[in-house]
Order: structure tokens, then C-alpha cells, then sequence
């Protein structure tokens, strides 16, 4: 397969054509970027980086670790000169990185298929990418002990707080009727979120065959491992 | 034949063309909305590169005109197009007519409080480069401490900007904020002095010697880094972000005062008497000349001439060279 | 710090709020971490003001987690808001209340990019009614429910039961506002204040007697960061930049902490009591953490709601140091009953933060 041109394919996401007009290298979106201090991680250079339009480059970097260590937060979109927004270019890359089958080579993109098994599944299962029956507290040691009590006690606890949880009719954690559930189903089957599902699920068996694991074992990994490359030591 | 020529501003263009036009035999009329002559460099405190005192030059270039006819505190209220000339009403009820026009309206300087995450009105000590020159001619300033330890200067504030609406280089402000480090490490020779600047534009004459001597001699720091955001520590000082682009680090530093270097737009004014008088604003905000390269100072109106900042940002120098050339090519037009 | 300043940026922002009629959307993560934020939004509104709210039981997420997690296309993810968007139409609405930050700019961010590409637009009509058989009308108006509570805060004011001011000492409690990153940041004008000096949150506390507090970090991202939280592996980033925000608001001592993302709260609450287990450093006084609110809890408690109904019990930082101050009265033996006053038994302690 030849390899395609990744910056015209970049230029399709709409995200990317909003994020990237023109950078000047001015480390504006770097000063403020949570991810920066953290990671060892620059969100100019990797605008930089794409801009130069360089087909090696741009595979690297979806190849990389780098482009999953942004949380999102468009703190960068505020502050741009020129208007852009790294942020987007980022959720292009990473778009760009699953649809090309490129994410299973980093540990960071790996993980992509433990987030997509929760929040997908909750989506089309629940209506909502959180739900009390999938939130499990050892995963989630950091919610605390009040929260380990408070889902030991969840039916009676979601009562006492207003909640309709499970219930019929409106309110917060209701039941979400089968039609609605099937309509969110439609739409990802209509828009192309059900291929990106079955492309992830089937890049990461490949993946976690290589590896030597099952499915199960490889969604655990993938969720808890974390190696020391990732990090900016000077932010310890 | 003495003959009427209406500038429209007292700045340094306005008054070096009019000392000009004084000296080839007409009569030029100068309309000021201020309540004084020199513009901005009247209240500037020195001039690069040679640190000239702007008082001076301002003090000069008026004794110079004083044969002038001079309205102070008077706007131009409409412009209408005669056959050959203009009729030029002001708000002083005074009507004027002209066969020449000259546009001398200068700059204003960008509102700092728009560049709302550099916190210039909000925190206690952020200031600007003009708070600074006033600070520098003696006036009290409360935000500039008695002995700070650390000074920051932010180039490009509301420059090269598309989200201050302002996408043009000022020109002037990297060499400002090079003197005014270099002043303030006079004042204060202990303080570390830090400039943050995305490039530095030292284009003129002996430019480049003034930032070697303020690297060499004071010892400023020069951070390749567009400040992103400022905000006030719980003791009242200024904390920074940048990202030092040359080793790739995010910055975080805490300074007790942080000049803000506030770019040059084109003065509202001219933006009105360009549609009052039938000349195009330019793609830049500024306004429009016959062309960029062969006759800037002409503007597409016969008999309607421009000088300095009101094409576009200027240098005194070069203010003055454009006032020259503007008064000569008035009298050609005259003359004619 | 100069107060003025600030009122005259805030002034810049002002952007008018519909008075009635809204269609509400409910948020993955307040349901499930507060409910009774939710439940209290609807009952301040319509009950106290008086508002025409609708509550959709069809209505679902808007996928912006998902979104934001890169899990689902950009697609799916206008196709689920469109949804949203028809159910809104077809009720009758044209004001659409959102009680999640992530929604919000979700919303906004999918009707600013249609407007852009009115392509793209039609194309995810196509999907809607293909998959549902759906059309919709995009709302007039887009509003974070916290912008209703501002609206209304005068309101809310003059039929407080409780001020933000500390009963033994009558001075204004120093409250923290933490701002969701999504209200303002990407598009500013669609947040109240803006982007850099918003006034959504700070408006209600000082509405109701508080004095605001402004510290280096304010405008720093709580650390949720999406995948940076949902997998577990990632989550030093979350903790760090918690970590960074209270190491920078410490100095100034708040009594408590405001919020209007749903994520926020349980974030800056939780992280609050890992650092104090990990390292022994808490944030408030004698050992206790600061106590951390969403903006319909501290209605609620101005309002003089009872604090175990507001749900004030499942936040890990105790809030009773807040409530004292504030002299609400409250049951302490109650907080962790059951509705019918059954007991529940009570949640451990933690080794190091100190809880009631």
C-alpha cells in the first residue's frame, strides 16, 4: 500500500482546517499548557511539526506518543495570535492516528481501546459515556472511600440525593428507553462510529496477539501500565 | 501667492511639513485635536538610538512653525470637494479653503486592557511603555516599585495579533523596549531585566549596537517566548508565563512590574477624515497611499498627501524624512 | 489587584440571556457525582423563579466525552448534539440550558463550525435522518445552566436564608471560582465575562455576600484532561495539575471552592484527599481539605436547603467547616441515612484528611 499523503488527509478533518492557519512559533500555547509541564511535551512543536507538511514527519508523530498527551482543555485556543488552535490539530492527529491504524504503535494509542470499551460502550448501553453500574471503585481508588460507600449503597444513596437512577420518566441516571438507546445505535452505525469501533477492537487484537495477551488481559494493560517515558523529570 | 494648506494634525509630520511649507512660500494651517503640539513625542521622554530628548525635538519642530496658522482642541467636521481644492469646515466653525491636503494624523497607541490575560488595569503593577516614558520624565507612578528586583517587558502587545484585531509588526517597540530595559537597569542596577519578544525587528541605524550594549553592558535578558498569560501572586507581584521557545520549557517567573509594549494602530481620526475626504483605508487598518513603493505619500485624491504614521508605522526619523518629502511634493503640486 | 478592571472586561461580555423556556440537558458526569446539583437547578428554576424548564426523558448524552477522548468521529459526535437539538425542536424549544461544561462547547463549537461549513451542516442532517428519521432547527440560543443561575442570582439573593459571610466574625468568606475550560476558552464571547476574567461564578458569590478570591493559577485546567483521566495509567497529570492549582491558592486561605463544570468539583474534591494520603499535606484548616461546590450547591445551601439533600455528603472533603462558617443548620447524625431515615452505615476514614 503506498502511503497516503497525510497532510491532505489532515486537511479533510474540519478540525484541522480550524486549528491550523498559519504558526509562528511563538510557544504561546506551550506557556499555558497543562500538558507541557507535565509530559515531556511541546504543543508548538508538533503544529510546527505538521505545518512543515513533511509525509515522514507527520507519520512519526502519528506513530508517537506525543500526540495523546493533550487533555483537551483548548487552553491554547484562547491565547493564539494567530488563531489557532493546537488543540484540534491534535484531536486531528489522533483521528488521522486510529483511522490509519497507526495508534497501536505507542503505548499511549494503545489505549485507545480501553477508553473506547467504556465510554462507546456506556454510550450505546447506558446514553451516557459515565454509569454508576460500570464505574468500578478499583479503578477508580481516587474517588475515594466516601464513594466506595456510596456505591456499597447506591440504590439507597442515588434516593437520598434526587436522583431517578434505574427509573422510568426523566431525572438524572434514568433509564434510557431501547428506542433512544437504538436511535444513538443508528447513529453510529449511519456516521461512521461503529467502523471506528470495529477498526479499533480489530487493530487491537492484532496488537495484543503480538503481545502475547487476551483481550482481557491486554484491555488491563493497556489501562493501567504506564512506563517512565513519558514524563518531563523537571516536573517532579 | 501665498497659498493655503490644510494639516490635519500637529504631530512631527504635521509640524516639520508645515515648517517646510513655510520655508517654500505658503501658508500652512495646522488642525490639532489635542490641546498640544508634538503628538506623541511631546510626552515621550528619549529617543532612541541616541537617547535625543523628545522634549527638545518636539520644542524645536514648534518654535520652527510658529508663523503657522495653528488651531489647538479643533477637528475637522466635514471636507467637501471643489473644483480645484477642498473646502475644509472645523469644529471651531472656521472654513477653510485649500487646494492641498495633508494627513498628518499619526497613531494612536493600542489599549492594553484589551490584551485582557496581560491583566494591564486589573493588576497592580503591569503598566506600558508609555506609562513608563511619563514615569521616566518624573511623573508618580505607584504601580513601578522603589526597588524592584525583577522587570519585565512584553513585546508585541497588541501586534502581530489576530485576536487584538491587529495583525501588523509596530516596528518601533522592539528597540523601545530594548532603551527603556536599558533605563530601567540605570535606575535600578540591581534588578534583572527580562525582555520577551517572539522576534526582534532591529532594522535602523545602529540598532543592532543599542541590543549588543544591552546584552553586553546591562546585562538584559532576551527570552524567545510570546508571554501567555499574567496574573498577580498573593504578594502583590506579577507572574509570567512563556515558554522559552529556544530550550523548548515553559516558563513561570514572578516579576515586580511588567511593561506591556503597546503597538501602534492608526489613529481613529484618520479612519473618519479618510471617509470624509474620499481615501481608502488599507487592508493593514492604515491608510491607503497611490502605491507602496513610488508615492506613499500620495494618496489616490489629487491634492490629498499623507505624512508618517497614517500609512503605516514610522520611526521619528522617518517621520520627519516623510514630512519633508510630503512638503515638497505639495509645493510641485502647487506649483504646477 | 484593581476590582475595576475587571468590571470594565466583564462589562465587554455581557451576553443576553433568554428570560423563559428552556429545554434542559442533563451531564454524564453531574448525574452521576451530583445529582441533586441537577435536581436543585430544576427545582431553583422552576420553583423559585418560576421558568418554563422541559426535561426530556429521551435525551442523552452529547457524547463530548467520547468526543473529547477521541474515541468517537467528529460526526458521530455532531450526529448525537443534532439529536439533541431535534428532540429540543420537536418539545418546542428554542433555548437549550446545558448542565455540563463539556456539552456546552460541544453545542457551541458544533453550531460555530457548521456556520463555517454549511456543508458539513447538511451532511449531519443527512445522518440524523437517515439513522432517526429526525430533523431539527439549531437552538437560538445556547446557555450553560450556571448562566441562568447568574441571571437569577439577585433573585436568588433576596430569598437567601444563609450569606457567604462568617457568622462569628460577620467578614465575606473567601471563596475560590473555578471555571469549566470549555465555557470560555475556546470561544469567549460565549462565556459571561469572557475567557480570561469570566464572572458566571464570581457573580453569584458576590450576590450572595462572598468575596472572591484571585489566584495565579485561577485559569489553569483543574487536570481532568479527558483520556488523562479515564485511564487509570494516565492519571498523574490529572493529580499534578490539582496540585498545582491548590499549591498556588493555598496562600490566600479560601473557606471553599466553586465550580461550574460537573467534572471540576470531583476532581479538585477527590484529588484534595489523594494528596493528603500520599504526601500529608492538606489545604484547609486543623487538617481538613477545602470544601469544593458546585454552583447549584451553594444555591442551595444560600437557599437554606438541607445539605444531605443537596448531597453534600458525597464529597470525600467535608463541607461541615463551610456550613459552620456559613451557620447552616444541619443534622450531623443524618448524613448518611437513607430518604426514609434507613441506615447506611458510614463510609471509612481516610488515614490522613480529616472528615467529619
Amino acid at each position: 500500500m503506498a502511503t497516503p499523503d497525510l497532510y491532505s488527509e489532515l486537511l479533510k478533518d474540519f478540525r484541522f482546517r480550524e486549528g491550523l492557519k498559519a504558526c509562528i512559533n511563538c510557544g504561546t500555547c506551550t506557556a499555558i499548557c497543562p500538558a507541557a509541564e507535565f509530559y515531556r511535551y511541546d504543543p508548538r512543536k508538533i503544529v510546527d511539526t505538521v505545518q512543515r507538511a513533511d509525509n515522514d514527519e507527520i507519520e512519526a508523530l502519528l506513530k508517537s506518543e506525543t500526540i495523546w498527551y493533550c487533555g483537551e482543555c483548548m487552553s491554547c485556543m484562547t491565547r493564539c495570535p494567530r488563531g489557532n488552535a493546537p488543540g484540534k490539530v491534535i484531536m486531528a492527529l489522533r483521528n488521522l492516528s486510529i483511522k490509519l491504524g497507526y495508534f497501536t504503535e505507542s503505548e499511549r494509542g494503545r489505549q485507545v481501546y480501553p477508553l473506547t470499551e467504556s465510554l462507546n460502550r456506556n454510550i450505546l448501553k447506558y446514553g451516557y459515556c459515565i454509569y454508576p453500574d460500570t464505574f468500578v471503585f478499583e479503578e477508580h481508588p481516587e474517588s475515594g472511600p466516601v464513594w466506595k460507600w456510596h456505591l456499597e449503597h447506591k440504590e439507597a444513596s442515588y434516593a437520598r440525593m434526587g436522583a431517578n437512577y434505574k427509573g422510568k420518566g426523566p431525572g438524572a441516571l434514568r433509564d434510557i428507553a431501547p428506542e433512544d438507546l437504538s436511535e444513538l445505535k443508528a447513529i453510529f452505525d449511519v456516521s461512521g462510529g461503529t467502523e471506528r469501533m470495529e477498526l479499533v477492537e480489530e487493530l487491537s487484537r492484532k496488537k495484543a496477539e503480538e503481545m502475547g495477551m487476551s483481550m482481557e488481559e491486554y484491555r488491563k494493560f493497556t489501562f493501567e501500565h504506564c512506563s517512565d517515558v513519558h514524563f518531563n523529570s523537571e516536573a517532579e | 501667492m501665498k497659498e493655503n494648506v490644510i494639516i490635519i494634525g500637529g504631530g512631527v509630520a504635521g509640524l516639520e511639513a508645515a515648517k517646510q511649507l513655510l520655508m517654500l512660500g505658503h501658508r500652512p494651517i495646522i488642525v490639532e485635536q489635542s490641546d498640544h503640539l508634538g503628538g506623541h513625542v511631546a510626552q515621550w521622554h528619549r529617543l532612541f538610538p541616541d537617547m535625543t530628548p523628545a522634549r527638545e525635538l518636539a520644542a524645536r519642530l514648534i518654535e520652527d512653525c510658529r508663523e503657522a496658522n495653528i488651531f489647538l482642541e479643533t477637528t475637522v467636521q466635514s471636507i467637501n470637494r471643489l473644483k480645484d481644492g477642498y473646502a475644509v469646515m472645523l469644529s471651531n466653525g472656521v472654513n477653510i479653503l485649500s487646494r492641498a491636503v495633508l494627513i498628518a494624523s499619526g497613531f494612536k497607541l493600542f489599549d492594553a486592557t484589551r490584551k485582557e490575560e496581560y491583566g494591564y488595569g486589573v493588576y497592580d503593577h503591569v503598566i506600558t511603555n508609555k506609562d513608563l516614558e511619563n514615569w521616566f520624565s518624573g511623573a508618580d507612578d505607584v504601580r513601578i516599585p522603589k526597588a524592584p528586583k525583577a522587570f519585565g517587558f512584553v513585546h508585541c502587545v497588541g501586534s502581530r495579533d489576530v485576536k487584538a484585531g491587529n495583525t501588523q509588526c509596530s516596528k518601533v517597540c522592539c528597540m523601545t523596549a530594548i532603551k527603556q530595559a536599558m533605563e530601567v537597569k540605570e535606575k535600578f542596577p540591581d534588578c534583572q531585566v527580562y525582555c520577551f519578544y517572539m522576534d526582534l525587528r532591529l532594522f535602523g541605524k545602529k540598532y543592532e549596537d543599542f541590543y549588543l550594549n544591552a546584552q553586553r553592558e546591562y546585562g538584559v535578558h532576551f527570552i524567545r517566548g510570546r508571554v501567555s498569560e499574567v496574573s498577580e501572586t498573593i504578594d502583590g507581584r506579577v507572574q509570567v508565563k512563556a515558554e522559552d521557545t529556544l530550550s523548548g520549557k515553559p516558563l513561570k517567573v514572578q516579576m515586580d512590574c511588567l511593561c506591556l509594549m503597546a503597538g501602534m494602530l492608526c489613529n481613529s481620526s484618520a479612519v473618519s477624515i479618510a471617509d470624509m475626504i474620499h481615501v481608502d483605508v488599507d487592508t493593514d487598518g492604515f491608510l491607503r497611499s497611490k502605491d507602496n513603493i513610488y508615492s506613499i505619500l500620495e494618496s489616490q485624491r489629487p491634492g490629498v498627501f499623507f505624512a508618517g504614521a497614517c500609512t503605516g508605522t514610522k520611526t521619528v526619523p522617518e517621520t520627519v524624512a516623510e514630512a519633508r518629502a510630503a512638503a515638497l511634493s505639495i509645493h510641485n503640486y502647487l506649483s504646477r | 489587584m484593581i476590582y475595576k478592571g475587571k468590571q470594565k472586561i466583564w462589562s465587554d461580555y455581557q451576553k443576553e440571556i433568554p428570560d423563559d423556556h428552556w429545554y434542559y440537558a442533563r451531564s454524564c458526569i453531574r448525574q452521576n457525582f451530583f445529582p441533586a446539583s441537577e435536581k436543585y437547578f430544576l427545582k431553583i428554576t422552576r420553583e423559585l423563579l418560576g421558568k418554563d424548564i422541559c426535561d426530556n426523558e429521551h435525551h442523552t448524552t452529547c457524547g463530548g466525552i467520547a468526543y473529547h477522548s477521541d474515541t468517537i468521529p467528529q460526526e458521530t459526535a455532531m450526529s448525537i448534539v443534532a439529536r439533541q437539538f431535534a428532540l429540543m425542536t420537536e418539545c418546542g424549544y428554542e433555548n437549550l440550558v446545558v448542565s455540563c461544561i463539556t456539552s456546552f462547547g460541544n453545542y457551541v463549537e458544533t453550531i460555530e463550525t457548521w456556520r463555517e461549513y454549511p456543508e458539513l451542516e447538511s451532511k449531519i442532517r443527512d445522518i440524523l435522518w437517515q439513522a432517526c428519521r429526525r430533523e431539527f432547527k439549531v437552538p437560538k440560543y445556547v446557555a450553560h445552566a450556571s448562566d441562568l443561575i447568574y441571571k437569577f442570582r439577585g433573585q436568588i439573593a433576596e430569598n437567601a436564608q444563609y450569606r457567604l459571610v462568617n457568622k462569628d466574625t460577620g467578614e465575606p468568606l473567601r471563596i475560590v471560582e473555578h471555571i469549566g475550560c470549555h465555557y470560555a476558552k475556546m470561544f469567549p464571547h460565549k462565556g459571561m465575562g469572557g475567557a480570561e476574567y469570566p464572572c458566571v461564578l464570581s457573580g453569584m458569590v458576590e450576590s450572595w455576600g462572598g468575596q472572591v478570591i484571585d489566584y495565579p493559577e485561577r485559569r489553569h485546567c483543574c487536570g481532568y484532561g479527558f483520556r488523562q483521566y479515564h485511564v487509570k495509567a494516565n492519571r498523574g497529570y490529572c493529580v499534578s495539575n490539582t496540585h498545582k492549582k491548590f499549591e498556588s491558592m493555598e496562600p490566600f486561605q479560601p473557606d471553599a471552592i466553586i465550580t461550574n463544570c460537573p467534572g471540576c468539583p470531583y476532581f479538585l474534591d477527590r484529588w484534595q484527599y489523594v494528596i493528603a494520603e500520599q504526601t500529608g499535606k492538606t489545604y484547609g484548616r486543623d487538617g481538613y481539605g477545602i470544601p469544593v461546590l458546585t454552583y447549584e450547591e451553594l444555591a442551595g445551601l444560600v437557599l437554606g436547603e438541607n445539605p444531605w439533600d443537596l448531597g453534600l455528603q458525597v464529597h470525600q472533603v467535608a463541607v461541615e467547616p463551610l456550613l459552620d462558617k456559613m451557620g447552616v443548620e444541619y443534622d450531623p447524625s443524618a448524613k448518611y441515612l437513607g430518604l426514609n431515615k434507613e441506615d447506611l452505615l458510614r463510609p471509612e476514614m481516610p488515614q490522613v484528611l480529616k472528615c467529619h
